[in-house]
Formats: structure tokens, sequence, C-alpha cells
């Protein structure tokens, strides 16, 4: 795919900041304009909380987790929305071309051309994008990384309205560039920027004081991108279907030819008996 | 027409059937592909307050929205209705100095004293209190239960503004018959249990004066400064007074004194407070006030016991009020009793300074036995809506003792720093958390939003004539104690049905069983967080 970002955008998400007051996750709703209901239950549900889920009405969550850390139980808030990778799997596998990348690097969908199938959803390697399963057409639904305020240099809703600096936006080399320097300088986080090297780079990126895996990261993750990772054989799918297309024709020609001249020689002896 | 007969009686053949079907799938399939379905914009085009629509490099001052637990017990919000405004992490740190003095990351806890400031500061009503009303109404409608309410001193000058009064409005007759109304079986005043904690927090200041303990003493009836200090002051916990909050003094005594008086088995009593006050919900809830730890629990033995079962704000008696008896003049309804009295001493605890105004008043007479002087009636360098307040009373055989008052934790917080760095002078420190006092307390009517001085002025002006006046309410034998004479009672002291219950049972200020009825003990939750050094 051709790739359109000349000022790559990010956001920097200190997990460690964060106090869980899910501001973001509001700000989201009100921005996109979207509903508390979950979509399935039209029951109202917070988008911040213990165990909360994205869905179609819900681009962004804050899970509130319990974990162990040095031997005591702490709170971490842990902010979910779509990692808006560098080379997206989903855009990769979309057929219809409903995902593009914007300028500032927003992994951007368009609704209006999915056709529904699907196949994001599986690419995706952070189980991001929802399918608006309550609907007679329904569209596949994820964080757009508000394109439209970054186009006018304006941080998406989510970041704008942090109260603790936990989500910091800027360019994506000044943010790896902080991350690295917050980490340099603090002993207490792990050596890690998750989104720096996960499958080829995203845009949001991760610091924490607690493991990536405790807080419900996949951590399993290659370093390439997944469109670099299967580009090794799914490049032979059009050669694989030109070439199956062509067994299939010519064995139909035969048979259909084969057809023809067992007719012609069944007519030929009924003439014969009629005679 | 013809035509139509034709198909009618001929019937649409299987073969023409299945190929209009795949024509009409066909063709929906290339509309959906084409894109004629609603086009929607893939970028946000919503709503977000003014402040955040600017360049990344112009951020926000006022930004975001407080931290609550959603198992806050005094606080929930409804996100639906939260605009981001901002104004309640303003008053969280600029009025409360809560949010932003401790280190993140954040250890096991949202921070929160229950203040409930933000709930007033709220535009939109997104922050409310935890609603506790249909329990109530539960408890109210069992035949078996004997519901004992009591109404907090500032709650008379709050609630007929939720009808339609002005602000500050005396209506403490109309809250007694609503009450009454609603089914509540005995309605007891606060201000009773507020003259009980000055003989025992007065009694306690005293010997600690005179006796040489940790001084300042600071008092202990507000649960948001309580916790504040359990949070960010553990060292100043020994300063705290050990006497309970009047109204979880109230609880433990109605469900023992009282219910011995009344002849009701305590199991059948359910215990209402009504608070202008939202923390008072998670001082309920306080280990120390149930079980074996609490004090119906251990005089009983019976570890299923709470001291106080159910706390309703003012905002929410009114909704019950309203629930009920619909649509009615407030104003209008007859000027009910109390099944007990208090002084006006106790009725001052709303307004900030009024603790320590209505303690000067019966330490003057527990120390020198006499009455007080004039002065001590209209202590007014304590008055007011000012921050901090400081006032010196010349007590002869003691001399002068320092008196600071402080509303808003903010300039609380100035007070901790002073007495950690051992520049105190004071003897005694007055301090409730909303500014201005309970009258302004998180859990009274929205009358302007964000909170404002003129309401604040109202209330307290409407407290303070009251004093003045010195008039109680009733002759009030309903829970069980003597009839007493109507008249004036401005002294805590001389509440006949405070006599009464030393003499009949707590025997004397601090005696062991006061001990276990009146006073409580606190937790350092220093572990919680790590404090900010300011």
């Amino acid at each position: 795919m051709a790739n359109a970002v000349v000022n790559q955008k990010s956001v920097l998400v200190d997990l460690t900041k964060c106090v869980g007051c899910g501001s973001c996750t509001v700000a989201c709703k009100l921005w996109n304009n979207q509903s508390f209901q979950n979509p399935q239950t039209n029951e109202f549900e917070n988008a911040h909380g213990v165990g909360v889920q994205l869905d179609s009405n819900t681009w962004t969550t804050v899970e509130h987790k319990q974990v162990n850390k040095d031997g005591q139980e702490v709170w971490r808030f842990v902010k979910r929305q779509c990692m808006h990778c560098l080379e997206p799997a989903c855009s990769s596998v979309c057929f219809a071309h409903a995902f593009h990348q914007t300028e500032q690097g927003a992994v951007q969908y368009d609704p209006s051309v999915c056709v529904g199938c699907r196949y994001c959803m599986i690419a995706c390697p952070f189980d991001i994008p929802k399918y608006e399963w309550e609907k007679v057409l329904p569209s596949v639904m994820k964080c757009q990384f508000c394109s439209s305020k970054l186009a006018e240099g304006e941080a998406p809703a989510c970041a704008s309205v942090c109260p603790t600096d936990a989500l910091m936006f800027g360019n994506r080399d000044e943010m790896l560039a902080k991350a690295h320097e917050i980490i340099a300088n603090d002993s207490r986080y792990l050596n890690h920027v998750y989104g720096e090297k996960e499958v080829g780079g995203t845009s949001w990126l991760y610091i924490s004081d607690v493991d990536f895996g405790e807080l419900g990261f996949p951590t399993n993750l290659p370093e390439k991108s997944i469109p670099d990772n299967v580009h090794g054989f799914t490049r032979f799918t059009i050669p694989i279907f030109a070439v199956g297309a062509a067994a299939w024709t010519g064995v139909s020609l035969y048979a259909k030819r084969r057809h023809a001249v067992a007719h012609e020689g069944h007519h030929a002896e009924d003439h014969k008996s009629e005679e | 027409m013809e035509k139509h007969k034709n198909l009618e009686n001929k019937g649409m053949s299987r073969r023409r059937f299945l190929s209009v079907m795949a024509g009409a799938g066909v063709v929906g399939a290339a509309a959906t592909m084409t894109g004629c379905r609603p086009v929607s914009d893939p970028s946000g085009t919503g709503w977000l307050p003014n402040q955040y629509q600017n360049a990344s490099a112009i951020p926000a001052q006022v930004k975001g929205r407080v931290p609550l637990d959603p198992s806050n017990v005094s606080l929930v919000r409804n996100d639906e209705k939260c605009i981001l405004c901002g104004q309640c992490i303003e008053a969280c740190e600029k009025v409360q100095s809560v949010f932003g003095y401790y280190e993140l990351p954040v250890h096991d806890d949202f921070i929160c004293v229950h203040c409930g400031q933000c709930s007033l500061w709220c535009p939109t009503g997104a922050i409310s209190e935890r609603s506790d009303v249909e329990n109530v109404w539960k408890a109210i409608q069992d035949p078996q239960t004997t519901v004992i309410v009591q109404t907090a001193p500032a709650t008379r000058v709050g609630i007929g503004e939720e009808f339609g009064m002005g602000a500050g409005a005396w209506a403490e007759g109309q809250m007694v018959t609503a009450l009454r109304e609603l089914g509540f079986d005995v309605v007891v005043d606060t201000n009773f249990s507020a003259d009980l904690t000055i003989m025992e927090e007065g009694s306690e200041l005293v010997e600690r004066v005179t006796a040489g303990g940790v001084l300042p003493q600071m008092t202990s009836c507000c649960p948001g400064w309580v916790k504040f200090v359990e949070y960010y002051y553990p060292e100043l916990i020994p300063n705290l007074s050990s006497a309970r909050s009047p109204m979880m003094m109230h609880g433990s005594t109605l469900k023992t004194y009282n219910a011995e008086k009344l002849g009701i088995d305590y199991k059948n009593i359910v215990t209402v407070a009504i608070m202008p006050c939202v923390a008072k919900k998670f001082e309920a809830s306080r280990s120390q006030f149930a079980g074996l730890e609490g004090g119906a629990g251990k005089y009983y033995n019976d570890d299923t016991v709470k001291d106080m079962d159910y706390v309703l704000s003012v905002r929410e008696l009114a909704d019950m009020i309203r629930g009920k008896l619909g649509d009615i003049d407030f104003a209008a309804l007859p000027e009910g009793q109390y099944d007990q009295i208090g002084s006006t001493a106790g009725l001052i605890f709303g307004n900030t300074g009024g603790v320590m105004e209505a303690a000067v008043r019966s330490a003057y007479y527990l120390i020198t036995k006499n009455a007080p002087p004039t002065s001590l009636y209209n202590l007014e360098p304590v008055r007011g809506l000012e921050g901090i307040k400081r006032a010196s009373v010349n007590v002869p055989g003691v001399g002068d003792v320092k008196v600071v008052v402080a509303s808003g934790l903010a300039n609380a917080r100035q007070l901790c720093e002073e007495i950690k760095a051992g520049k105190a002078d004071f003897h005694f420190l007055e301090v409730m958390a909303c500014p201005g006092g309970c009258i302004s307390g998180g859990g009274q009517p929205k009358t302007a939003v964000p909170p404002q001085d003129w309401v604040r002025e109202a209330r307290t002006a409407s407290m303070y004539s009251h004093d003045t006046a010195g008039v109680i309410n009733g002759s009030a034998a309903g829970a069980g104690q003597k009839e007493t004479a109507k008249g004036s009672l401005r002294l805590s002291h001389e509440n006949p049905q405070i006599a009464e219950i030393y003499a009949d049972f707590l025997e004397k200020p601090l005696s062991h069983l006061a001990h276990d009825l009146c006073h409580t003990h606190y937790e350092d939750r220093s572990g919680s967080l790590t404090r900010k050094e300011v």
C-alpha cells in the first residue's frame, strides 16, 4: 500500500500517571457522538471500570486492573484504543480499501465502502475493530485517532482532556525520545516502550512500571509488521488463483468437448439403428 | 389487468422466481459495494468544551475530571451527563487540596475524602450522592422496624431551598412534619448529639489543657476532614479528638439508651440520618462503627448491628418528600416538633466556627464552673466565611486559650503544616472540610452552581439568628426521655436531656461507657498514597 504518512503523530501513554478518571473515554464519546448504551444489551455502561470492553459504540476504554507489584496489590488503569500501526494489518487485508492512513498516520476507516467481511477483525493483532452486530447493514467500528482534529494540529479528544498528562501527544520521534528519556531517568519504569517495535511499530506508545502482559497487552507479537510477515506467501495468492482458474477452465473445456463428441457418436448410432 | 390475471392464474414459475431473487441479490450486493449506504463521517464531528478546541501546543488549563471509584460509598457519577468541564477537579484540587497532592502512580485506592464538593460544583448533575432512598423506604414499610431519623443542624436551613423557599430559609418545623408524613417513627435532632459531643469533646479538651495532653486538639466531627488527616497527616492523628461525630454518637445512644427507654429491641431499630453531607455516608460505613468494634455492637456483643444504618443527603430527603407527597407547598406545612431537644449551641455546629463557639461556651463552664460571659455568646472572630480565623479567649485559671477555625481543606492543610513544623501556638483547631461549614456541605441543595457565598451567608445568618433567639423546638419526650420546659437554651451543658442521659446511663463525660459509645479511633491511611511534599 502506498504510504501517505508525512507527519507521523503519536500519543505516549504513561501508565504510571493514569488515575482512572475516565475523562478520555467520555471525551471520545462526546467527540464521536456515541451513546453509552451497550449495543448488544442496550444497558447503560461506563467505558471505564473493571472488565470493560471495546464495542462498536466504544472506541476507547480504561480498564481498572488490580495487579501485583512487588508483593503489593495495586491499581493500574489501562487505556485501550486502536494502536494505529505504522503498517496496519487491517488495511492490508481489506479488499474494499476501507482503511487508509492519513498524513498524520491515523489509520482511518471509512464505513461507506466497507462490505462487512470482518477480515480486519481477524487480522488485527490487538483485537480492536468491533462489528455492529445489532445493525441490518453492519460496519466495523474503531478509533479514528480523531483524524480531523489531527489534521488541524489538535490533539485527539482523549489526549486533550487528560488531567494528569498520562496521555502525551506529539510527533512520533519526539514521543519515542521522551519515552526513553522518562525510562532512563526513573528506575521504576520497565525498559520497554510498547509500540516502538511491536508489529513494525504503532502510533500509540506505552510505558509502564508493571509488566505489559499482566496489564492485558499481547506480548508475543513479532517485530516485523503483519503485512510484511505474511507477504512471503500472500504474494502467491493471485498467481495461485490465476493458475487454478486456468486449470479449471481447461478441465471444463475438455469435459464439454468430450461430452459433445460422445453425444454426436450416440446420435450417429441412433440413426444407424433407425435405418 | 389482463396480464395480472394471467400471472395469478398461471402462478410464477420456479425458474422465474429464482432469477428475480438472484437479480435482486446482485443489485443489492453491487449497491453495497459501490457505497450506496448511509455515509457516516469517519472522524468525529461531535462536541467538546471550548477549552479543548485548541492546537495541541496550547494545552487547556482546566482539564478532565476527578477520579471516582465506581464503588465509592458516597458518590456516583453518570458519564452520560459529564461534559468534562473540569469543575470537579478544580474543587478537589484548589478548594480541598486532595487531587494533585499525591504522587503517581496510585497505590490501591482512589484518593477521596467524600466531601462531595465536586457534586456541588458539577453543572450537569453528573456527580451525585449514592442513593440510599430505596433502602430507607424498605425500612419504613417494614412493620417490624422502628425507624428513628435524626436531622443535622444545617439541614433545616437547606431543605426549604429544594421547595422554592429562599436561600437559608428556616424550615425546621416543616421538615419534622414532612418526616412524620413519610412514615419515620421517631424524629430526633442531631443538635442533641451535638450537645453530647460538646460534653465529651469539651471535657477532652479541658483534660488535655490541664493535664498536658497532645495539643492542639483538633475537632473530629467532619468525616471528610478526618479522612484527610488519615491520608495526609497521620502524624497528627493523636491531635484529633477521640470524640465521635454527633451523628455517630447519636447512632450508638439511640440503639442502646433510647431503645431501652422506649422498650424496643435494638434489633428492630433502623437509624437514619439526614445530613447536609455525603461524607457521612462514608463515615457510617467505617468499620469502627459496625459490629463488635461499634458502639451498639460492643454494648450488646452483637456483630451484626451497625450504629448508623442509612445516611441521606438533604437532596435525597427532598426526593423522598416529592416522591411521596408530590408537588406540595412545603413552606405551608404545619411546624412539627422533634422527639428530642438540642440547644442552639448544637445548632450552630452547622456553621464554620460553630463547633468552636459551642465548645468554648461549655468549656468555660467546665473549667470555671461559672456561666460564660456574654461575649462568648457571640464569638464574632470565629464567625463568617473567611478560610482561617484565629481567636483568643481568656479563661480564668487557665489563661488565654487560643483557638483556630478553618473551612475548606486547602486552608486546613496550611494549619496542618503549621502544627507539623511546630509553629502552632494554639490549643484548639476546628476544621470543616466544606467552605463555610456544613451549611454548604456536599449534600445540600444545589441552589447556586458552583456554590456561592451569598447562599452560604444566607444559611449562616439564618442559623445564627436562631441561636441569638435561643428558642428551641419542642418539649420533646418522643425518644423516651423526660419532657422539658419549652424555652431558651444556648448552652450544651444546660440541655436537661443531656443531664438526663449522663444521670441515667453514661455516668459522666469520658466514662467507660461514654468511651465505648461516644468515642472512636482512627486509622492511618497514609499507605494508600505517597504524599506529595508541599
